[in-house]
């Protein structure tokens, strides 16, 4: 049984229908990809499901149990963690504390768990009493993930990891995604990174103006010349 | 070519300064101008010497500003700041302060006192040598200049003459001060001399930090903190010793109509009234002893950080507070009763050093719990803070007072004067305690949880102050529409309820509003405010009285079977139980701080999506935030109906939401002993100022205050550690956050 099942969302901004029915599935142990171009309905979704949106229509089921229009902070405590879009890390906090912030759902944060996410981002470990405002982009990024982390994820929610970051740290941020994956967390990954997002993705969805119109595993759609045409900028050679 | 010298930065600095200089030759001194002549005080500020002085600044300061660079390395030598508080300090006392309240006195500032002082026969010669020929200015002068040489040419041998000097000094101006005092007999609460000595020993310390200084360049906060590491309680040791001396030696103990006794002279005054036997012992031999054993055990435990010593002096400092209290009660008692001239019953006529002995007893008792509280921890962390500032990377941000008991050690000098500096006060200066200052702080202490924790601005704060105000009113009966008679309720017992029902009229506003921010939220809150008080006034169904208000509602009452008391109309019993509110909000307010409430409200200050993320029940924590802020200034609006015992909607204006706002700004948002400072100091300025400028002029000076508040310290007096960060514009890499529009921004339209 799949761990999230997303049945014909639809969602709306006032009268601007972002998400036209949108209906894909997680299974426990993946890594999902979302692909899709500005604007086509990735962070809607995202959002969607981690709670801060409400569907007008649809339903999501998490572990079989209906999810939609439940708050944000509740979904935390079933464990539904999300790395919102452009980091939001708490800038005047120290790293530390904004490790902390992420166990918030615990009475006490877990010393062993933040020593595993300081493991896995060496980086933060060297700046743990720095301000996260003071941080570089990758950095924050890799705070977000791990603030994320310290909420014990089942199903991880990564919106746009990659976003105005050089090359190397989005290679660094993914493969510490997948190691993530390997300690069996779940992953559903926002991303216009086409590439290195299906590279790291067990399956993948696009979508096109609040629909999905392509679907397939990683390197099916890596394949696919819809796909090389419009996000690796690939001639189809016809 | 012309352009290019009016555009040159020097061009601009000088016309800069001239300008300022040329306005405050208009607003400092005299300003009258008459019905005829409507330009006199122009002319008087143009044409007299004055303006050349303030020319003469705006030069000095020009050439500061311009040769800044170079000044620099000299305001880095150790000393520099202390010396120039202390001669500001002095300098403040001989113009701004009265060194007598006498009316033979003239107005009483220093330069009147010492012009009547030097020409009266019979006063002290020492004290006559002080205020003639300008001798108190020389002093200070010849101090100053003595530390400021030293410091330049770094002169050590300087250095410790102008030490000796400043103490003195300080010593000289107050016993100057007190020789008046004495010879004019008649009860003064002038505070001149006392602060002339503190501004003295400020020089003699910094001249003492040049004479000692082993480095070039010296932080003063770093110096201070070694100063408070090296043997903890040992300041309140040194504070305890020089106010317990002055107390005991030399300052007045009674004063009854006409006459101003020190310690011994009160001893004779009672000699065989009848006094108990104890305050007897008391006032002859006891308190000297009391006094001298505390002191020793207080200093021996701090020196040698002995734990067992430290609670042997807490324990003696406190039965010798209790010993001078029940004296004092004693003495003041049996005064009235045998009618002496001018005593009006207990607690009366009494003289501040009967307080200062208390005060001397508290501090040292303070200093025997700081030792004894300190753990062994301790022993090791003693060498951190003279090491840390060198390891420090982020933590320019914290640079606070971090050695041990450190914080303590500022708790029991501003409880010490808390509790025994208002008795000492004049009457002008008790009530402006209790129905500005203390009533304010509660209210920016209340306003600071929603404002400075949580972030939101709230404008229409008063209306809960309003809602406490008007349910003490209603539960005591009176207002036209009452509760059955037998619910009536004295007005401490009203506190409860008037916190639950800002609690819940927290929730009321906060509810609907959430979904604002910023500017919308404010606006919105505003606008409650004034629906709360012009509701009072239109006074629907006759509930409220509208605009005439409430009258009569009682002063509260203690009546706890054998316990009784009830308030009447002194404000200093006002101040205690207010002083006793704002310590149990303050306690649970700290405890709150640092709870989980508190993070969540960091953390939906900071980003609110990314509380969310964190899982934050952001609409929950915001309601909480209005709620308990509102619940703070229902205990304030309780206080200040049963105090006035008449309200009315006049008293719940737009004006005073704003001022409490500017109250924890100024303090520092987010910043609980910040908001409290803020409130204190800009509610304790206006008054201060009605006897130094015309009262004309009085907003414009605090304008001014306020506005280099803002940009030499823009995070506030005491800024709390986070929003100073922000203000130094740490966080400008973190801008990718406004990339992102959160759902519920601006008018939260939420799909």
């Amino acid at each position: 049984m799949s761990l999230l099942e997303v049945d014909g969302i639809e969602v709306r901004y006032g009268a601007i229908k972002a998400l036209k029915g949108v209906s894909f599935e997680v299974n426990e142990g993946e890594i999902v990809a979302l692909l899709g171009a500005n604007g086509a309905g990735k962070t809607t979704t995202q959002k969607t499901v981690s709670g801060m949106l409400r569907p007008s229509l649809g339903e999501i089921r998490y572990d079989g149990k209906r999810i939609d229009g439940t708050p944000a902070h509740e979904l935390i405590s079933l464990g539904i963690c999300h790395v919102p879009e452009g980091r939001h890390v708490f800038p005047r906090m120290t790293v530390n504390e904004n490790l902390e912030m992420g166990a918030f759902r615990f009475k006490r944060p877990d010393d062993k768990l933040q020593a595993h996410v300081l493991d896995l981002f060496p980086r933060l470990r060297e700046r743990i009493k720095q301000q996260a405002g003071t941080l570089s982009g990758g950095e924050q990024q890799m705070l977000a993930i791990g603030r994320a982390l310290m909420g014990k994820p089942r199903l991880l929610l990564l919106d746009e990891p990659s976003m105005g970051l050089a090359p190397l740290i989005v290679k660094q941020i993914f493969d510490i995604v997948r190691e993530i994956n390997n300690d069996g967390v779940t992953v559903l990954l926002v991303e216009q990174n086409a590439s290195q997002a299906l590279a790291l993705a067990n399956r993948g969805y696009v979508l096109e103006t609040g629909e999905i119109v392509l679907t397939g595993t990683g390197r099916e759609l890596l394949a696919d010349d819809r796909v090389r045409a419009a996000y690796l900028g690939e001639e189809i050679a016809s | 070519m012309k352009t290019g010298f009016f555009s040159s930065p020097h061009v601009k600095r000088l016309a800069g300064c001239m300008a300022l200089a040329f306005v405050l030759a208009l607003m400092i001194g005299n300003q009258e101008g008459s019905q005829d002549d409507y330009g006199l005080a122009f002319r008087q500020a143009i044409f007299s010497p004055r303006i050349i002085l303030f020319i003469v600044i705006g030069l000095l300061v020009f050439a500061a500003m311009t040769f800044w660079p170079y000044i620099t390395p000299y305001l880095l030598r150790p000393g520099v700041r202390p010396l120039a508080v202390g001669g500001i300090t002095v300098l403040v006392s001989q113009t701004l302060l009265k060194w007598s309240d006498d009316g033979r006195t003239g107005n009483g500032k220093f330069n009147s006192v010492a012009s009547k002082a030097a020409n009266t026969d019979g006063l002290a010669p020492m004290a006559k040598l002080f205020f003639s020929n300008y001798l108190g200015w020389i002093l200070l002068l010849v101090t100053f200049g003595l530390g400021a040489a030293a410091i330049l040419i770094s002169l050590r041998a300087l250095a410790w003459v102008a030490a000796v000097l400043g103490v003195v000094g300080g010593i000289w101006a107050y016993t100057s001060q007190a020789a008046v005092r004495d010879f004019l007999g008649t009860p003064d609460h002038s505070t001149g001399g006392g602060v002339a000595l503190i501004g003295y020993l400020t020089l003699a310390a910094a001249a003492l930090a040049t004479a000692l200084a082993t480095g070039d360049i010296a932080d003063t906060r770093a110096f201070v903190n070694r100063l408070l590491a090296w043997r903890p309680g040992m300041p309140l040791v040194v504070l305890g010793l020089i106010v317990g001396v002055i107390a005991f030696v030399q300052a007045t103990w009674f004063s009854p109509q006409g006459s101003n006794q020190t310690l011994t002279d009160t001893k004779t005054f009672f000699q065989g009234n009848g006094l108990a036997n104890l305050a007897y012992q008391y006032l002859a031999w006891l308190g000297y002893v009391l006094f001298i054993a505390t002191l020793l055990t207080a200093a021996a435990a701090s020196y040698l950080r002995h734990r067992i010593l430290g609670w042997v002096a807490a324990g003696l400092g406190a039965v010798a507070l209790l010993l001078s209290l029940i004296t004092m009660y004693d003495m003041t008692d049996l005064a009235a009763a045998a009618g002496v001239d001018g005593a009006t019953g207990p607690w009366q006529n009494l003289g501040s050093g009967a307080w200062m002995a208390c005060a001397a007893f508290f501090v040292l008792a303070g200093a025997g719990l700081v030792v004894a509280t300190l753990g062994a921890r301790d022993e090791q962390g003693e060498l951190a803070p003279a090491e840390a500032p060198a390891a420090r990377s982020s933590d320019t941000l914290s640079r606070g007072f971090s050695a041990p008991g450190s914080s303590k050690v500022f708790l029991f000098v501003i409880l010490a004067t808390a509790l025994f500096y208002p008795p000492t006060a004049t009457g002008f200066w008790q009530k402006v305690l209790v129905s500005e200052i203390g009533i304010y702080v509660l209210l920016a202490i209340g306003l600071n949880v929603v404002v400075g924790w949580a972030g939101l601005l709230d404008l229409g704060f008063i209306a809960f102050y309003a809602i406490g105000s008007y349910t003490t009113a209603y539960l005591t009966g009176a207002l036209p529409f009452k509760p059955p008679s037998f619910l009536h309720l004295s007005p401490l017992l009203a506190i409860p309820f008037a916190i639950a029902i800002c609690l819940l009229a927290g929730v009321a506003l906060g509810a609907p509003t959430l979904r604002l921010r910023g500017d919308y939220l404010a606006i919105v809150t505003l606008g409650f405010g004034e629906i709360i008080r012009i509701t009072a006034n239109n006074n629907p169904g006759n509930i409220t009285n509208g605009p005439k208000g409430a009258f009569g509602i009682p002063h509260p009452r203690i009546e706890l079977g054998p316990i009784k008391f009830v308030w009447g109309q002194n404000n200093l019993q006002y101040w205690y139980l207010l002083l006793v509110l704002i310590v149990i909000v303050v306690l649970l307010f700290r405890r709150l701080e640092a709870s989980r409430l508190g993070r969540a409200w960091a953390a939906i200050r900071e980003d609110e999506v990314a509380a969310q993320a964190t899982g934050i029940n952001t609409t929950r924590v915001k309601l909480l935030a209005f709620a308990i802020g509102a619940s703070t200034s229902g205990v304030a609006g309780v206080f200040f109906a049963s105090q006035i015992g008449y309200i009315n909607p006049e008293n719940f204006v737009l004006n005073n939401s704003i001022l409490v706002v500017a109250y924890v700004v100024f303090g520092g948002m987010g910043s609980l002993p910040g908001a409290m400072a803020g409130a204190a100091v800009l509610t304790w300025l206006p008054e201060f100022l009605k006897d130094q400028v015309p009262a004309e002029d009085r907003q414009m000076w605090i304008g001014a205050v306020v506005l280099l508040m803002m940009i030499f310290r823009p995070a506030g007096l005491i800024p709390a550690k986070r929003r100073a960060a922000e203000l130094r514009g740490l966080n400008r890499s973190s801008s990718a956050e406004v990339g992102a529009v959160p759902e519920g921004e601006g008018m939260g339209v939420r799909a």
